[in-house]
């Protein structure tokens, strides 16, 4: 790395504020992924995945470059699309360190596919 | 290509942060379709690469052996598997070199990514049986609408010439 700080503590101008850095770092998201639903799926952009898996309507699943430590990280995700309600329910079908598996569905409960899909996952790493 | 740091000891975290900031992604029209031996019912699974992993994978030097992957997924097949203790497989092993789509280590990216991201159920007999089970293909080749997508096998639609050796 060109440069680094290593401090253990953040505070404001003040010296007010205080956080500690691996605060920052615990609570950064240590991946995320901008999913392209329509047609053909493809991914925006990303951190920290190596591909999205098109397991069926709305069936997504993400594999990670690095993997989560444990399988107690925490994620979120929702789908949106102009013109068509907000996917608001989700079925975790497999959720393992190195990958994790979506399932998206309308109000109805049925699965769905959207333009926009976006999951953001935060956790420890291995 | 971008001159990569000396990565070895990296967390590989800290190597994606760096590639994030300095490398442009790439959008690549391969796809894997594969399907799964334990769910055969199932449509056919579409792999897509990720555009910052593939400029990670071109530029060489940050992504480490794909074999430390399957040495973490041994970790966590034991049912005793708690948490990762061996990530420094990650970290610490030596970085893969420059790939393409289909030469450098591993006989390409395209390799590298399926041996890392599917199965080895999949791809270590993916031409074993009545019909291959694995098959690289271009976006383009691939039905466009879910309807379709969802009632897709692999032999309908993609011959064997299409299948990678």
């Amino acid at each position: 790395m060109a440069s680094e700080l290593r401090v253990n503590t953040l505070k404001d101008a003040s010296g007010n504020n205080s956080i500690a850095t691996s605060f920052v770092a615990g609570g950064s998201a240590k991946a995320w992924a901008n999913i392209d639903g329509s047609g053909t799926v493809s991914i925006r952009d990303s951190l920290n995945t190596s591909g999205l898996t098109d397991s069926g309507t709305g069936d997504y699943q993400t594999a990670f470059s690095t993997s989560f430590g444990n399988e107690n990280y925490s994620f979120t995700y929702c789908g949106g699309q102009s013109g068509a309600e907000t996917t608001y329910q989700m079925d975790t079908a497999t959720m393992v360190v190195g990958t994790h598996r979506v399932q998206l569905k309308n109000g109805a409960g049925s699965a769905t596919d959207r333009d926009y899909i976006c999951g953001t996952f935060h956790g420890d790493l291995a | 290509m971008t001159q990569t740091p000396q990565f070895q000891g990296v967390h590989l975290f800290d190597r994606l942060c760096w590639c994030k900031e300095h490398l442009d992604g790439v959008q690549s029209d391969i796809r894997i379709v594969f399907e799964d031996p334990n769910d055969m019912d199932a449509p056919a699974k579409i792999l897509v690469p990720d555009p910052n992993w593939v400029s990670a994978a071109e530029n060489g030097g940050v992504l480490p052996p794909v074999e430390s992957y399957w040495e973490l997924a041994k970790d966590e097949a034991q049912p005793d598997f708690v948490k990762h203790t061996r990530g420094y497989l990650l970290h610490n092993t030596e970085p893969v070199g420059p790939m393409t789509e289909t030469t450098g280590p591993y006989g390409g990216w395209v390799n590298y990514l399926i041996m890392k991201d599917i199965s080895p159920s999949v791809w270590q007999t993916w031409n074993e049986g009545n019909k291959p089970k694995m098959v690289i293909c271009r976006k383009e080749q691939l039905p466009s609408t879910r309807e379709w997508r969802n009632a897709w096998k692999i032999s309908e639609e993609l011959t064997i010439e299409d299948v990678a050796a």
